[in-house]
C-alpha cells in the first residue's frame, strides 16, 4: 500500500471526525495509506497578509519540517483551510531565500532546517490528477441515484490564484467528482460565493443570512442536497440551518455532506451512526436505496 | 597626455541636458577627461546643446578648430542624431562624421550615483571618440520613390486615408481582407454625441471609394508578402476566390435568396442570426458581389446544390476560381487594420459566453441598428422578447489586468450612455442601468452627452462593476455594489450588454510578422514617438491609423487617418530619397569569393562577379544590417562605419 | 577590498533592444552601471571575433540584445545571431569560459521593464561568477 504522510489539523479532528475518517477510508479502497504525522501543530490558520509579518508563517513551516522528519516530500491534507495555509507559507519560502533563512534561524531549535522542499497536496484535486474521476466512477458500489446536488466550494481552495485547484469564477471539480458517483448536479450562482466564514463565532446571524440565501438558493434550482469541500462551509452550512430555521420558519433545511464522505458512500463504505451524528441535517435521509 | 598618431581633430560636446544628465554626470569632470585627448581637439559643455544657442556653438567651434569629427554627448540618438548631424553638414562637415554619445537614456537616467555615473559616461564617450576616430564621409545612396501607396484595411480609417491621398491625385492600393469595405462603423446604428445614423454618413464615402479614379480597391484580399523599403515597397497581394466572375455578376441577389445553406452565422450581424452561404455582407456593401463561403456549400461540401448557378441570369458562378495573385509596388503603406472586441467567451464572472441574453456592445448595435435582424426594434436573442430592465456593463474585460487588459478602452463609457439612451428610444417603459467605474467623457460634447443620459433619460447610473451574472429562470441577475452608497444591488434584468475590451483585430499578428513593424504588449501597433511620431511606425514608409494602434473613437480615427495620409503625401511627393549609407563593403584583395555573404543577405544585395570571382555589394539593395560582414570568414566584408577595426577599439575603451 | 564589479559589453541592436534601454532610462528605471552598450545596426553585425576579442581583454560577461523572434527589422538577423552564440557559448566551454558569461536576450522597443531586470540580472550572475580568468587560465581552478 502507498503511504502519504497526512496532516490533519484542527477541525478533522474534532468536530469533523466524521471528514476524516471517510477519506482514510475510501483512500484504502485505492491502495493508498494516509499516515498521520507523529507531531503536528495548527497550521498558522488566517495568517497575516502583511509582507513584514513572516513570523505567522512559523507553524506552517513547522509542519513541513514534521514531514520532513517523517522522511517525506509530501504531505496531504483534508482540510481547505490547512491546505491554503500550508500551500501559500511553502511558496513563500520558496520564492523568497530570505525569509526561509530568517524562518529557519528563528527555529535552530528544530534538528532539520527547512529547504522548501515537500509538495502540499489536497485531496480533492489528488482525486482528480492522481487517482482519476473516471477510475472512481469504476469502483461505484453505491450509485448516487441521480440524487442532486448543489457543489458549494468555498473560498479557500480557489483563491489566491498561486494556489487554486481549479477554475476560481466557474469550478467544476466537485461536479465532476459528483458525477463520477453517480449523482446529479445543479448549478448554483452561490457555489463559489461566502457562507459566513469565521463570523460564525461572533456574529452567528451574518452566517444565518449567508445560510439561507445559499440553500435557497440551491433549493430553487432543484438541489436535494449540498457538497462542500471546505470543512468551515460545512459547519456554518449545517449547524447554522438549526438558527436559521428559528429565524425563519418557512426554512426547508437540506442536508450538507462534505466530498470524502460522499465519495465514502459511493465506494460503498458504511456510513457510520457516529459520521451521521455529527451533522445538524440527517445526511441519509436524501439516499433512495 | 596622449600623443596624436592620426590627423584627427574631433570635438567632443557634452549636454547638461537642465539638470537631466548633469545631476548624475559630472560634466566637467567628462570636458576634463576629454580634453586630454591628443585627437581632441576642442571640448566643451553646455546647458541645452540642441537649442539655437548650443547648436551655434557647435557650429563655431566646427569651423574655428576646423573639426573633422564630432561626438555629441547628450541623449539618445533616435532624439537628435538628424539634428546634430544637420548641424554638422551645414557647418561644412560630412553628417556621417558626427555620432551621439548616448548619456542620459542609457546612463543619467538608469543610475543614482553621480560617481558610478560619471565613470560610465566616460566609458560611452570613449567609445564613440573611438568610433568617430575611424568614421568615414559618406554620402547617402540616392533612390527614387515609386508614387502610389498601400493601405491596409478599409474600415473608416483606411477610407479616409486612401481617399485624402487620392483625393491629392496619387495613386492608392487599398486592399481590405472582408468582402465588402466599410468596417465596424457599417455595423453602428447611430453615433455618439450627436446620434447621427453611422450608415447614413458612412456609404456615401463608401461609394466615394469605389467611385474614385485613384484608388484600386481589393476587397476579400490580404496581404502575402512585403518586401523592399521606404519608397520602394514591392506588395504581393492574395484576392481570395469568391468563386464569382466579378465582371458578370450584376449584384442582382437571386442566388443569395435561393441559396437553401443558411446556418452559417452572420458576421456583420455578429453571429445574432444566420445568413447564406453565398453572401453579400449587408445591403448597401461594397463592392455589391457576393462571396461563397466555402465552408457553408453544399458544392463544396457535398458535391451537391449548385442552385446559385442554375439561377444566376449573367452566368457568374465559377466554383473553379482560384486565389489570385497581384504583385504591386507602391512608396508608402499605411496600416488600418483595426480592432475587435474580446471575446465573451473569456469573461468568467459573466457567464464565459454560455447566456444567449448576455451580448457586446456591438450585438447591441444591430439591435438597435433599422437595418439589423430587429429592424431597429430591441428584442433579445432567446426568445425576442421586449427587454424591460437592461444592463450596460462597462469596463467587461478592461482597466483589469489581474484577468484581461489592463488599458482603457476609451470609447465604450460614450458608446454605453448611447445604447442606454436609444435603448429609452425604443422601449420608453423600460429601464436601463450602466455600472461603471469611471465616466471619462473627455471630448466635445461628450460630457454634456453623458449629463443628457442621466438627467435627461433617466438612465440609472451605478459606480462599482458588477461581480456576477447568472441566469435564474428567464431573467439574468446581475450582482454588482453601488460603491457610492455602499449598497449591494442585484438586478434581475432581461439583456445584458457588455462593453468588452477593445483588441486588435483578429490574425494582424500574421501581417504585422509581415510588415516587420512592432507593437505594444497587447498587440496594438507601436508609433514611433509616443508624442510627436504618432502615426508613424519605427520602419519609415509604414503608418498608422485607427484602432490597430489603440482604441479610439471614430472622430479622432478620421483625423488619425488624415494624418497618416499626410504623412504618406509627404514622403509621395518627393522624387528621391536618400537611403542610408551604412552600407557592407568588400575588399577585393581579400574576397575569395566563398559566397557566404550571398546567403546571409536577406535582401538580395550581395551577389558574385563573375569576371573577377569576387563577391560585391549593390549598395542600392543593402540595408545596413551586417550579418554578411560578421559571417565573412577572410574579414574581406566590411560595413561603413561599422567596421571590425572600429569594434576593436570601441571593445577596447570599455575595458581600459 | 571593494567589491568586485564586473566590466560588461551590451552589444544591443538599434531597433529594439536599444530603443527598450531607452524606455527604461525614460521610464527612470534603474540597474547597475556595469554594462556599457555598444550600438550596433543589428544584432547579427556581432562577430565572434568581437567577443572573444573582448573575453581577451578581460570583459567579466556580454550581453547581446536582439529583436523577439520574428520582429527583426532586417527579417532573419536575429535568427543568424542566436544560430551563431548557441555555436559560440560551445567553443567558449572549451576555451575554459564559462559560457554563461556571453548572454543573448530578445528584448523589444517596449520592453524597457525588462531590459532593466535583465541587466540587473546579468550583473548579479557576473558578480557571482567572478572576474573572467586570465589568459590561458581555465575558469573555477585556483
Amino acid at each position: 500500500m502507498k503511504k502519504i504522510a497526512y496532516y490533519p489539523g484542527c477541525t478533522l479532528k474534532t468536530t469533523a471526525a466524521n471528514f476524516e475518517e471517510s477519506a482514510i477510508e475510501s483512500m484504502k479502497k485505492f491502495d493508498i495509506e494516509l499516515e498521520e504525522l507523529d507531531r503536528w501543530n495548527c497550521c498558522g490558520t488566517v495568517f497575516s497578509l502583511a509582507t513584514d509579518d513572516l513570523m505567522h508563517h512559523i507553524a506552517a513551516i513547522r509542519n513541513l519540517i514534521r514531514v520532513k522528519e517523517e522522511k517525506s516530500n509530501q504531505v496531504m491534507t483534508l482540510c481547505a483551510m490547512c491546505y491554503n495555509t500550508l500551500k501559500r507559507s511553502n511558496q513563500r519560502v520558496k520564492s523568497n531565500q530570505e525569509d526561509l533563512d530568517k524562518i529557519n534561524d528563528f527555529m535552530y531549535k528544530e534538528d532539520l532546517n527547512y529547504n522548501a522542499d515537500v509538495d502540499v497536496l489536497h485531496l480533492l484535486p489528488y482525486l482528480r490528477d492522481e487517482i482519476t474521476f473516471s477510475k472512481i466512477a469504476k469502483r461505484v458500489k453505491k450509485s448516487l441515484n441521480d440524487i442532486k446536488f448543489s457543489a458549494f466550494y468555498g473560498c479557500t481552495l480557489l483563491r489566491p490564484k498561486e494556489i487554486q485547484i481549479d477554475d476560481p469564477f466557474m469550478p467544476t471539480i466537485l461536479e465532476n467528482l459528483i458525477t463520477a458517483l453517480g449523482g446529479e448536479t445543479v448549478e448554483t450562482p452561490y457555489a463559489i460565493e461566502c457562507c459566513g466564514a469565521y463570523q460564525t463565532v461572533n456574529q452567528v446571524d451574518v452566517v444565518v443570512e449567508r445560510t439561507k440565501v445559499i440553500i435557497d438558493g440551491a433549493r430553487n434550482q432543484g438541489a436535494e442536497a449540498i457538497v462542500t469541500s471546505c470543512p468551515l462551509c460545512a459547519f456554518n452550512l449545517d449547524h447554522r440551518q438549526k438558527e436559521t430555521k428559528k429565524k425563519y420558519s418557512k426554512f426547508i433545511e437540506m442536508p450538507v455532506f462534505y466530498f470524502t464522505e460522499l465519495l465514502a458512500y459511493g465506494l460503498g463504505i458504511e456510513f457510520k451512526k457516529e459520521w451521521k451524528d455529527l451533522h445538524y441535517v440527517d445526511p441519509l435521509s436524501i439516499f433512495k436505496n | 597626455m596622449t600623443e596624436n598618431k592620426n590627423d584627427k581633430k574631433i570635438g567632443v560636446f557634452v549636454c547638461h541636458c537642465g539638470i537631466n544628465i548633469a545631476s548624475t554626470v559630472d560634466v566637467d569632470k567628462l570636458v576634463e577627461e576629454f580634453s586630454k585627448y591628443s585627437d581632441v581637439s576642442h571640448t566643451e559643455n553646455y546647458k541645452y546643446m540642441c537649442s539655437d544657442p548650443g547648436q551655434k556653438l557647435i557650429s563655431a567651434a566646427i569651423k574655428k578648430h576646423k573639426l573633422n569629427g564630432l561626438v555629441i554627448a547628450c541623449c539618445s540618438p533616435t532624439l537628435h542624431e538628424n539634428t546634430f548631424r544637420r548641424l554638422s553638414e551645414n557647418s561644412g562637415l560630412n553628417a556621417y562624421l558626427c555620432e551621439i554619445a548616448n548619456i542620459r537614456e542609457q546612463c543619467s537616467w538608469v543610475h543614482e550615483d553621480k560617481t558610478e555615473g560619471t565613470k560610465k559616461a566616460i566609458k560611452i564617450v570613449k567609445t564613440i571618440v573611438e568610433k568617430v576616430r575611424k568614421n568615414e564621409s559618406l554620402t547617402p545612396v540616392e533612390v527614387p520613390v515609386t508614387k502610389k501607396a498601400l493601405v491596409i484595411g478599409a474600415g473608416i480609417a483606411g477610407m479616409q486615408a486612401a481617399l485624402d491621398i487620392a483625393d491629392a491625385g496619387k495613386k492608392v492600393i487599398l486592399v481590405e481582407k472582408s468582402p465588402s469595405i466599410g468596417g465596424h462603423m457599417a455595423q453602428l446604428s447611430e453615433t455618439f454625441p450627436t446620434l447621427d445614423c453611422s450608415q447614413c454618413i458612412l456609404t456615401p464615402k463608401m461609394v466615394d471609394v469605389a467611385q474614385n479614379p485613384n484608388i484600386t480597391l481589393y476587397t476579400y484580399s490580404e496581404i502575402e508578402d512585403l518586401e523592399g523599403c521606404v519608397g520602394n515597397f514591392k506588395v504581393k497581394i492574395r484576392k481570395k476566390a469568391r468563386y464569382i466572375d466579378e465582371e458578370l455578376c450584376t449584384g442582382c441577389g437571386i442566388c443569395v435568396n435561393k441559396c437553401p445553406s443558411k446556418k452559417a452565422l452572420d458576421e456583420f450581424n455578429v453571429e445574432l442570426t444566420t445568413r447564406p452561404a453565398i453572401y453579400v455582407p449587408f445591403p448597401q456593401a461594397v463592392p455589391n458581389i457576393p462571396v461563397i463561403d466555402k465552408e457553408n456549400c453544399l458544392f463544396f461540401q457535398k458535391d451537391a446544390c449548385r442552385i446559385c448557378e442554375k439561377v444566376c441570369g449573367p452566368k457568374a458562378i465559377r466554383f473553379d476560381q482560384e486565389d489570385e495573385f497581384i504583385e504591386e509596388e507602391v512608396g508608402a503603406i499605411v496600416v488600418a487594420t483595426g480592432y475587435d472586441l474580446l471575446p465573451i467567451t473569456e469573461m468568467r464572472e459573466y457567464g464565459y459566453g454560455k447566456y444567449k441574453d448576455v451580448i457586446n456592445g456591438l450585438q447591441f448595435e444591430r439591435l438597435l441598428s433599422a437595418s439589423g435582424p430587429t429592424e431597429g426594434e430591441v428584442r433579445r436573442p432567446s426568445d425576442s422578447k421586449i427587454p424591460k430592465d437592461v444592463v450596460f456593463i462597462q469596463c467587461s474585460g478592461s482597466r483589469n489586468p489581474e484577468y484581461y487588459k489592463s488599458y482603457c478602452s476609451k470609447i465604450c463609457c460614450m458608446y454605453a450612455s448611447k445604447h442606454a439612451m436609444l435603448y429609452k428610444h425604443r422601449v420608453p417603459d423600460g429601464h436601463s442601468y450602466i455600472f461603471y467605474i469611471d465616466i471619462r467623457s473627455g471630448g466635445k460634447g461628450y460630457e454634456e452627452f453623458v449629463q443628457r443620459a442621466q438627467e435627461e433619460e433617466n438612465v440609472v447610473y451605478l459606480r462599482g462593476r458588477p461581480a456576477k451574472v447568472y441566469q435564474e429562470g428567464d431573467k439574468m441577475v446581475v450582482w454588482g455594489v453601488d460603491t457610492l452608497s455602499g449598497q449591494q444591488i442585484t438586478i434581475k434584468a432581461d439583456l445584458v450588454v457588455l462593453a468588452q475590451a477593445i483588441i486588435p483585430r483578429n490574425g494582424v499578428e500574421e501581417l504585422i510578422k509581415k510588415l516587420k513593424i512592432q507593437t505594444d504588449e497587447h498587440g496594438f501597433l507601436s508609433e514611433a514617438h509616443p508624442k510627436l511620431r504618432p502615426v508613424e511606425t519605427n520602419t519609415s514608409g509604414i503608418f498608422l491609423a485607427g484602432c490597430a494602434q489603440a482604441p479610439r473613437d471614430i472622430p479622432e480615427t478620421v483625423a488619425q487617418a488624415s494624418g497618416s495620409a499626410a504623412k504618406a503625401l509627404t514622403l509621395l511627393s518627393i522624387d528621391k530619397i536618400h537611403h542610408l549609407p551604412i552600407v557592407a563593403t568588400v575588399d577585393e584583395d581579400l574576397c575569395s569569393g566563398c559566397e557566404i555573404c550571398i546567403g546571409t543577405c536577406p535582401y538580395s544585395a550581395r551577389e558574385i562577379d563573375e569576371e573577377k570571382k569576387i563577391a560585391i555589394v549593390n549598395e542600392v539593395l543593402c540595408e545596413g544590417c551586417g550579418s554578411c560582414v560578421s559571417a565573412c570568414p577572410s574579414s574581406a566584408s566590411q560595413q561603413k562605419n561599422f567596421t571590425d577595426g572600429q569594434f576593436e577599439e570601441m571593445i577596447k575603451a570599455i575595458l581600459e | 577590498m571593494s567589491e568586485f564589479e564586473p566590466k560588461i559589453i551590451c552589444f544591443f541592436c538599434k531597433w529594439c533592444t536599444s530603443a527598450g534601454a531607452d524606455l527604461a532610462g525614460t521610464s527612470r528605471m534603474k540597474y547597475p552601471p556595469n554594462g556599457v552598450v555598444i550600438r550596433t545596426l543589428c544584432s547579427s553585425r556581432v562577430d565572434a571575433e568581437h567577443i572573444l576579442l573582448a573575453f581577451q581583454k578581460g570583459s567579466d560577461g556580454i550581453l547581446i540584445g536582439g529583436c523577439h523572434p520574428g520582429d527583426c527589422h532586417y527579417q532573419t538577423g536575429n535568427y543568424k545571431t542566436r544560430r551563431k552564440m548557441l555555436l559560440l557559448r560551445k567553443y567558449l566551454e572549451q576555451m575554459g569560459i564559462n559560457p554563461e558569461r556571453l548572454r543573448l536576450e530578445w528584448i523589444s522597443a517596449s520592453e524597457g521593464k525588462k531590459l532593466a531586470k535583465t541587466m540587473t540580472e546579468f550583473t548579479e550572475q557576473i558578480k557571482s561568477l567572478g572576474p573572467i580568468p586570465k589568459f590561458g587560465e581555465k575558469e573555477g581552478e585556483e
